[in-house]
């Protein structure tokens, strides 16, 4: 099915209900549909054809769940940008996907006129928020465009989306997901809009993020009210749940920890909410428990899932998170919830091991996935590594488990040296290529060590150059002007030498042993 | 029963679904027989 279609249910069933609410701007189902309408209009008067790349970069808003619905009406690839980006990772990505139009937040005006240069294929620039010379204005597009059909002829295995995600050789790689990507899993996992239930969710997870895209395709089908935060904040975030009387959110491991230990936590009414559905990272029990007994009201739900599956793939329901029965059940209701639950019915998922054998339950392995939603090509018909898809059509998550006699799925590490910082996946390979690029460094590593906060955090070891002499400060300040800053190193560690193997491959699981508790013992500092 | 909006019916011989998204007067028929409305999911979706 089109994702279209998503918007044209939900504004049938629930017309004049809010779709999306956005720093006080409210817009209903049938006047959302209307600007889709109008917008995607003006995308076809710039230009924009079918299969054409239309980029966004900006922070959280209604104009993504627009932009979004009139790119896909004109057969149109949505490029969400990772807003948390510099210019030297932004010129990569939109020389990668050569973009025709570009969308942009006020924030990131100066930004783009910086790099605009340095792009091979110069996209049409439109800004969100305000008028600039030379640059067309969102809301004079919208306004100046009429209403009508577009017949554009699409289908459903037609990419809709390009995410770009951190790739395991250190250069992002574009995901390609089609409409069925999307849908299969809507129409197989969620309940339609409905004139008799209303649902409100709060979406703080980046648009750039699959998990954020699939909320918003969910919650338009759902007939939902949207309460779009611009990017999360513990104390915005209650605000919202508060006064919008959001009944749903989506968080990672680290917002819910920051929700129920805020300061103020117990002066917030947060009785409206109903579930919480929390993925992205691996949840510390204490904090998952800890959130049961906070938030009584609340049916909790861990979804487990990648860019390249289209979001879940599996999941731990709210009866999972009630811990309740005899002594025996109590424990294994424990223990299920450090759980990342069951494949859902649209999806098969199981753990082979390393010649992709299936393995018996209780056996570590890789865990793997197949269905009609799992990505089949990155852009531009980047080969696909075999270790990432294999013949069988088993995409590799890279996430070690394995699964018990119940079919409950179970983490333990990752067959890969990806970091992942609060949801964020962080390629230690990219770290380590700007690293070496400082003229007083020799060699480097980049690995992932445990952090109670935030999941894991990169630990850069560094090698300088024969009679060179540095700080950790300064070393991480040249990371943090030349790529995001959730992704520079927090802690530099000097040696003189690297561990590595005949081959001169670094031991980093040496290296991860010997620092595993570097954050632990050293106070992390914790802003971006 | 008249079809109602933003109901689902299912077809109980070949499993058809379909979602009324304009109510009518009329009952959804498929194979012969009266399609039965869905219960929403007891489970709340994942996202």
């Amino acid at each position: 099915m089109i994702t279209t279609e998503l918007l044209n249910i939900a504004s049938s069933i629930c017309p004049e209900r809010v779709a999306v609410s956005s720093e006080g701007i409210k817009y209903t189902y049938v006047g959302l549909s209307e600007r889709v309408d109008r917008l995607a209009k003006s995308l076809l008067g710039l230009g924009v054809s079918k299969g054409d790349r239309v980029a966004f970069l900006q922070v959280n808003c209604s104009q993504s769940v627009e932009t979004y619905f009139a790119t896909a009406t004109i057969g149109a690839i949505y490029v969400p940008l990772n807003y948390r980006a510099k210019a030297q990772e932004l010129v990569y990505i939109l020389n990668d996907t050569e973009a025709n139009v570009l969308y942009i937040g006020e924030r990131y005006i100066d930004l783009v006129n910086s790099i605009i240069d340095n792009l091979t294929l110069k996209p049409a620039l439109i800004s969100l928020e305000k008028r600039h010379s030379g640059m067309p204005y969102y809301e004079d597009l919208i306004s100046s465009s009429p209403l009508g059909d577009i017949s554009a002829e699409l289908n459903p295995d037609d990419t809709t989306v390009l995410l770009y995600t951190a790739g395991t050789t250190g250069l992002p790689k574009g995901v390609l997901l089609s409409h069925n990507s999307f849908t299969i899993y809507i129409l197989e996992n969620v309940d339609p809009a409905d004139p008799e239930a209303h649902e409100t969710i709060l979406i703080s997870v980046p648009m750039y993020h699959v998990a954020g895209m699939q909320a918003m395709l969910v919650s338009i089908y759902g007939g939902r009210t949207i309460v779009m935060e611009r990017q999360f904040q513990t104390e915005e975030s209650m605000e919202l749940i508060e006064s919008e009387k959001v009944s749903r959110a989506i968080v990672v491991p680290t917002m819910l920890k920051q929700i129920i230990d805020y300061p103020d936590f117990a002066k917030r009414d947060l009785s409206s909410l109903k579930v919480i559905t929390y993925g992205a990272a691996p949840m510390p029990i204490d904090v998952i428990r800890k959130a049961v007994e906070l938030l009584p009201g609340v049916s909790f739900i861990n979804a487990f899932g990648q860019t390249e599956t289209s979001s879940t793939i599996t999941m731990l329901g709210p009866e999972d998170h009630v811990i309740e029965g005899s002594d025996e059940e109590r424990e294994i209701k424990l223990k299920r919830l450090s759980s990342i639950g069951k494949a859902l019915p649209d999806i098969e998922v199981k753990v082979v091991d390393q010649d992709g054998k299936g393995l018996v339950p209780n056996k570590i392995g890789e865990i793997v996935a197949r269905g009609a939603r799992v990505m089949n090509e990155y852009w531009k018909g980047e080969k696909l590594d075999k270790q990432i898809i294999d013949k069988d059509g088993w995409i590799h998550t890279g996430d070690m488990g394995y699964m018990d006699a119940d079919g409950y799925f179970y983490l333990a590490g990752r067959s890969s040296d990806m970091i992942i910082r609060s949801g964020e996946n962080i390629s230690p390979a990219e770290i380590e290529a700007i690293l070496l690029s400082h003229a007083k460094i020799e060699d480097a590593a980049v690995i992932g060590i445990p952090d109670e906060e935030w999941g894991e955090q990169p630990l850069a070891i560094v090698v300088l150059a024969r009679e060179e002499s540095s700080s950790a400060d300064e070393i991480i300040e040249y990371c943090r002007s030349k790529i995001a800053s959730y992704k520079k190193p927090r802690g530099i560690i000097f040696v003189n030498e690297l561990p590595r193997n005949p081959m001169g491959k670094v031991l980093k699981r040496e290296l991860r042993e010997k620092y595993e508790n570097y954050f632990i013992s050293t106070k992390t500092e914790s802003g971006d | 029963m008249s079809n109602l909006l933003g109901k689902r019916y299912r077809c109980k011989v070949c499993g058809t679904e379909v979602l009324c998204t304009k109510s009518g007067d009329g009952e959804v028929m498929c194979c012969a027989e009266k399609m039965e409305q869905v219960t929403p999911r007891p489970i709340p979706s994942s996202d």
